[in-house]
């Protein structure tokens, strides 16, 4: 069995004669641990035990991937050196995945909150009464949100660093370097006009050069929602 | 096989064969690319509630006949390779052609699916669930496309003699490809 394989070295790779799978035995082991993880969401919704789809789902696609790793890629009997490699690689990745996940996963923090996420659960929750009619007649997610004003979104949002007021003097502001724009300063609006704030509101002041620290916004608003934002803005400034 | 081979195959400080510690690490590398993406996805789902309704438009049944292929197209790779190792290249090279059938059948499947998506209105821009749907399952669908390739490069090879020992090299990379797709498929289709 071994006389044709490409590798004769004297110490064998441990991978000439090994092993006997019975292949097509572990393919229908495969098969029907298939056939249960597709049945897993059906017992699941019968029964209302989301934790049975979960498990069924999840649980089983660990059970065929580590029997097709071990029988069909013969890592069960690749030299100890390689399984150090692969598992460095996992250890690595989930390492990069645990570090984001306390960011990604929550909303807010104790000093921070995500009011894009925040904004986009509450968007997306509030669609569901409307279906997809709604969101599909809008051609995607723009669907405008059932009570947006641009009066409270810039309480929500932009007065969290400019103030309700304006003034560059939110709660969020203050440890901020460079401190945030106040709109009521006639300085602030020399060489400033209305499609500037439109861009910066859209596409964060670091399209023009300005500071970072005023992100984007434009994902969560639709154009029209950014042009009474923007005139809302607009009003702060003094004749 | 009578003939030498060329040095590179069998020169190997680590006592596995170079192509197939080539193929190792290549993997490894794909572990990161495929564990990040799908750890990403994951987090987010569980951040976003209001996904659940985007993603109970993706089709259980077309995603269930895909992993069905992707199975047993794993099968014919396996039994590639035990015919390799056995020195029939013919019937390596039969199996594996075989392989590349499951490849194109999924891949037309994949196709029809997308089709049936994007015509109503689920695109990848849609919203973030569709962007990460269209990624993931991409980025994948990528990797069928190029190991059908490479595995119809070696079935050529095999069919006269030559090169077995590739006919494994290229069966671990595609049993990766289905292990990728045994965690799409809960993913995507049936804990979404």
């Amino acid at each position: 069995m071994s006389e044709n394989h490409e590798n004769n070295e004297p110490q064998g790779d441990g991978h000439d004669d090994g092993h006997h799978v019975n292949y097509f035995r572990i393919y229908v082991v495969l098969l029907v641990l298939f056939l249960i993880s597709v049945a897993g969401p059906e017992v699941g919704e019968l029964t209302g035990l989301r934790w049975i789809t979960l498990i069924t789902a999840f649980g089983i696609a660990l059970v065929k991937a580590n029997l097709v790793i071990n029988n069909f890629m013969h890592l069960r009997w690749e030299k100890k050196l390689m399984k150090w490699v692969l598992a460095t690689s996992v250890i690595l990745m989930v390492l990069m995945v645990a570090g984001i996940a306390p960011d990604v996963l929550n909303h807010e923090g104790r000093n921070w909150q995500n009011l894009a996420a925040q904004a986009a659960v509450e968007r997306g929750l509030g669609e569901d009464d409307h279906g997809e009619e709604t969101m599909l007649a809008e051609g995607g997610a723009e669907a405008a949100p059932a009570g947006f004003s641009a009066a409270s979104s810039f309480g929500t949002v932009c007065a969290t660093c400019h103030g309700a007021g304006g003034q560059g003097d939110g709660p969020a502001g203050a440890a901020l370097t460079p401190a945030p724009a106040n709109f009521t300063d006639p300085a602030f609006w020399e060489g400033r006009d209305r499609d500037r704030v439109l861009t910066v509101i859209r596409d964060g002041a670091a399209s023009v050069g300005g500071s970072a620290l005023m992100a984007p916004w434009g994902a969560l608003y639709t154009e029209e929602q950014l042009e009474q934002v923007t005139d809302y803005v607009m009003a702060f400034r003094p004749n | 096989m009578g003939h030498a081979r060329p040095l590179a195959t069998s020169r190997s400080a680590t006592g596995i064969p170079t192509g197939r510690l080539a193929v190792w690490w290549i993997l490894a590398s794909e572990v990161v690319i495929f564990g990040g993406l799908l750890g990403v996805y994951i987090m987010h789902r569980i951040g976003h509630p209001e996904w659940a309704e985007a993603a109970s438009h993706t089709q259980t049944w077309v995603g269930a006949i895909n992993t069905f292929v992707l199975l047993t197209s794993s099968f014919t790779a396996v039994l590639a390779h035990q015919a390799a190792e056995k020195g029939d290249g013919k019937k390596a090279a039969k199996l594996l052609g075989m392989t590349i059938l499951g490849a194109l059948t999924f891949l037309v499947i994949k196709s029809l699916e997308w089709t049936n998506e994007i015509s109503h209105g689920y695109t990848i821009t849609a919203n973030t669930f569709w962007s990460f749907y269209y990624t993931a399952a991409g980025l994948h669908a990528l990797h069928v496309i190029a190991g059908a390739i490479i595995m119809g490069v070696v079935a050529f090879d095999a069919y006269r003699g030559r090169e077995l020992h590739r006919v494994e090299l290229i069966g671990i990379y595609w049993h990766f490809v289905d292990v990728v797709w045994i965690f799409l498929f809960p993913l995507l289709y049936i804990a979404k």
